[in-house]
């Protein structure tokens, strides 16, 4: 119904506008995968890899925008045809209008209805955003107010409910933020002091008997973000307020009622050639969802926060294996696997060799080093009725995740470019999966750009993994050539060798060629997908085994 | 979906314009795409990056080596727009500093700007003259750099 009141509206707009001269705008994206048997690609329980049912599906997206002096219209569609791709959340099916809106925006003043994407300071309280890759759309639909008197300060209130599937939520979200530049106000010259505070409620009437829980969960945060000619300082402060704790999938905790919070401290020192930054992160239960029941669910629907791991983002395929994913959540049903949150932080320092250094040649030498380090909280647990925790503020309890890593990035001259890598990793499997096992990697990368000419090149990047459990070794390597800049072609192979079960050494192949030209890139690919998580932002999507041909297309308009 | 068939007819002849964002830069002050970049006939390129996208880091390597003599020759001012979100926003500051790049930065740090342009893949490249974008190179390989130079020197 909504959907059609939106429709008609963007019909009157074009009469009403017809006059004026409005402007088009827009995108089309298509993923598309057709699923094949692969008798000799076995999975753990020795099944080979088989077909879904429907095994040509494809996921496309159409956006079109249309803005008229200070008003935009927009509107998406999603087709799911014949079923989403593999493990996305089936509530998205068949083709619907996924998202709409009509916004109207002057210097001072941006009223938003219908859905609508919003952060609250680093995203710990409230982010609503897009990520097609993991199937992640939770917009928010309802209005949203943004006032702006000044270059300074900014107030944000909203209000709605948060798309799930071709739905929304049951649970009603509404919320405030206003940030204000102080040191425009104090008019401090040569440092920037902004602060800002937030709050979002989620109203969720539940069906419980006797809850010992209120329908209104309140969360609030305060931040503070301060730089002075090279040197920066942030930090952040959230509370969520008492709530049932969802430890098992659809099962609300009645017994069990607590806040939650977040610390989050950030500073760092750069100048040209030389910058080192390190953040420190403690969350203790503060998974948030815009409905209770949906926490944990593998999809990541209707997730109302942000809570990435703050990890490197490796590039490397077999440094993405491991991956390590924030751990915000409570547990204490088992006594030797208790949760209530996580601490941990890391470093980053990048340093540029000067061009005609000894180290650094005729083009300069670029390093990187970045450590990070994560641990569960160190507390008392009660496993039995009734069952509770506290926690110590600032005491670190098992160790879950820790990569120490080396980047090196060398040109040698104008046809040769190197990038060497070196990390080492330890992965808590047990508590980060909730499954069994620890990891401890060492990994090499090491990754040539050639350049025959001015337009052709290839890419070529060999990575070995040294693993002393689960998979053990795995050894990848990748080609890449670019005839052009409109043509790529690459072939790469993942194999896991060193798997202690002979019948899952495994080869994960993969050929595929790209298109591009001006906004618009064609692909199409044939290989096998490796089983696991596949993460963007430190948001992850579980993938099943797979082996197929994959095409899309993406362009912009 | 019929509706949005008819409409897609609309789009074709479209003269797009950037879309009207406001987003930080690493001072923390808000520049406006539509107000802040609107010098007449100057050539403004905005690049789509993020600090863990390794072709986004080379293009930006490569241009941040020519970009003196491009100026030389053209009117122009190359802005790099961070996609990172609050995961690895933090680095961005310390990598542009270690790296010595001299482009105007700015954080699209919920990718309001991105998703305005419907861009799904980084490297994304924008060129905006006189408020029209005028040019897009959709990734980037060794290479590119160039072609797009003589792109910009036909405008």
């Amino acid at each position: 119904m909504n959907k059609k009141i939106f429709l008609g509206f963007l019909l009157v707009a074009f009469n009403v506008f017809s006059q004026e001269k409005g402007v088009f705008s827009g995108g089309f994206e298509t993923n598309a995968q057709w699923y094949l048997n692969d008798p000799d690609f076995l999975d753990e329980f020795y099944n080979p890899v088989s077909h879904p049912e429907n095994p040509l599906r494809s996921n496309s997206y159409l956006l079109l925008n249309y803005k008229i002096k200070n008003w935009s219209f927009g509107i998406q569609g999603e087709s799911y045809l014949q079923d989403a791709l593999l493990n996305y959340n089936p509530k998205y099916e068949k083709v619907n209008v996924g998202t709409y809106f009509a916004q109207y925006k002057n210097e001072k003043i941006d009223v938003t209805a219908g859905y609508f994407y919003e952060q609250f300071g680093s995203g710990l309280l409230l982010r609503t955003w897009e990520d097609r890759a993991l199937g992640i759309n939770n917009s928010l639909r309802g209005i949203r107010f943004i006032y702006k008197p000044t270059n300074y300060f900014t107030l944000k209130t909203l209000y709605g409910q948060q798309r799930t599937g071709f739905d929304v939520s049951k649970g009603k979200i509404f919320g405030a933020d206003f940030e204000l530049g102080l040191s425009d106000v104090l008019k401090i010259e040569n440092s920037d002091l902004t602060i800002g505070f937030n709050t979002v409620g989620r109203y969720e009437k539940t069906d419980i008997a006797n809850p010992n829980f209120d329908n209104l969960t309140m969360t609030y945060g305060g931040r503070v973000n301060y730089s002075h000619n090279s040197f920066y300082v942030s930090s952040e402060f959230d509370y969520k307020s008492k709530d049932a704790v969802v430890q098992v999938r659809n099962q609300i905790d009645n017994n069990l009622i607590k806040s939650g919070n977040a610390l989050l401290f950030n500073m760092g020192y750069s100048k040209k050639g030389f910058g080192v930054d390190g953040t420190f992160r403690r969350l203790e239960n503060m998974s948030f969802y815009s409905e209770r029941l949906a926490k944990g669910n593998q999809y990541n629907d209707m997730i109302l926060n942000y809570v990435p791991s703050l990890t490197k983002q490796h590039h490397y395929n077999l440094a993405n294996i491991y991956v390590y994913q924030a751990q915000p959540n409570v547990i204490i049903n088992d006594q030797s696997l208790v949760k209530a949150g996580e601490i941990g932080g890391q470093i980053d320092l990048f340093y540029n060799f000067k061009k005609g250094s000894k180290i650094g040649g005729k083009y300069g030498t670029k390093v990187a080093v970045n450590y990070s380090q994560y641990h569960g909280l160190a507390g008392t647990f009660y496993i039995y009725s009734p069952q509770d925790y506290s926690t110590e503020f600032l005491s670190f309890g098992k160790k879950y995740f820790s990569d120490a890593n080396l980047e090196i990035t060398k040109k040698w001259n104008e046809k040769w470019q190197t990038v060497f890598t070196y990390i080492n990793q330890y992965y808590n499997k047990k508590f980060v999966e909730e499954t069994y096992g620890e990891v401890k990697t060492n990994i090499i990368g090491a990754e040539a750009i050639y350049k025959f000419n001015p337009t052709h090149s290839v890419r070529t990047q060999a990575e070995h993994m040294w693993a002393n459990s689960d998979k053990k070794n795995w050894a990848a390597l990748l080609a890449e050539f670019n005839f052009g800049t409109k043509y790529t072609i690459y072939a790469s192979d993942l194999y896991n060798y060193g798997n202690d079960d002979e019948k899952l050494r495994h080869h994960y192949f993969s050929v595929g060629n790209s298109f591009r030209y001006k906004s618009t890139r064609l692909s199409l690919a044939y290989g096998r997908q490796r089983g696991g998580l596949v993460c963007v932002g430190g948001v992850c999507r579980y993938v099943p085994e797979s082996t197929g041909f994959s095409f899309s297309i993406n362009t912009s308009f | 979906m019929t509706i949005l068939i008819c409409l897609f007819g609309f789009f074709l002849n479209a003269q797009t314009q950037m879309p009207n964002v406001s987003l930080n830069d690493l001072e923390g002050k808000k520049i406006s795409i539509t107000n802040d970049f609107n010098e007449k006939d100057k050539i403004y390129v905005f690049s789509f990056w993020a600090t863990w996208c390794t072709p986004c880091i080379n293009e930006l390597d490569e241009m941040n080596d020519v970009l003196e003599d491009w100026k030389k020759e053209l009117n122009l001012e190359v802005i790099a727009v961070a996609t990172d979100d609050s995961r690895t926003q933090k680095r961005i500051k310390p990598l542009v500093n270690g790296k010595g790049w001299e482009y105007k930065i700015l954080l699209d740090s919920n990718q309001d700007l991105k998703r305005a342009l419907s861009i799904v893949n980084i490297p994304y490249t924008v060129v905006v003259k006189n408020g029209v974008i005028v040019h897009i190179q959709n990734g980037y390989v060794p290479g590119s750099e160039s072609e797009l130079y003589q792109k910009l020197k036909s405008l």
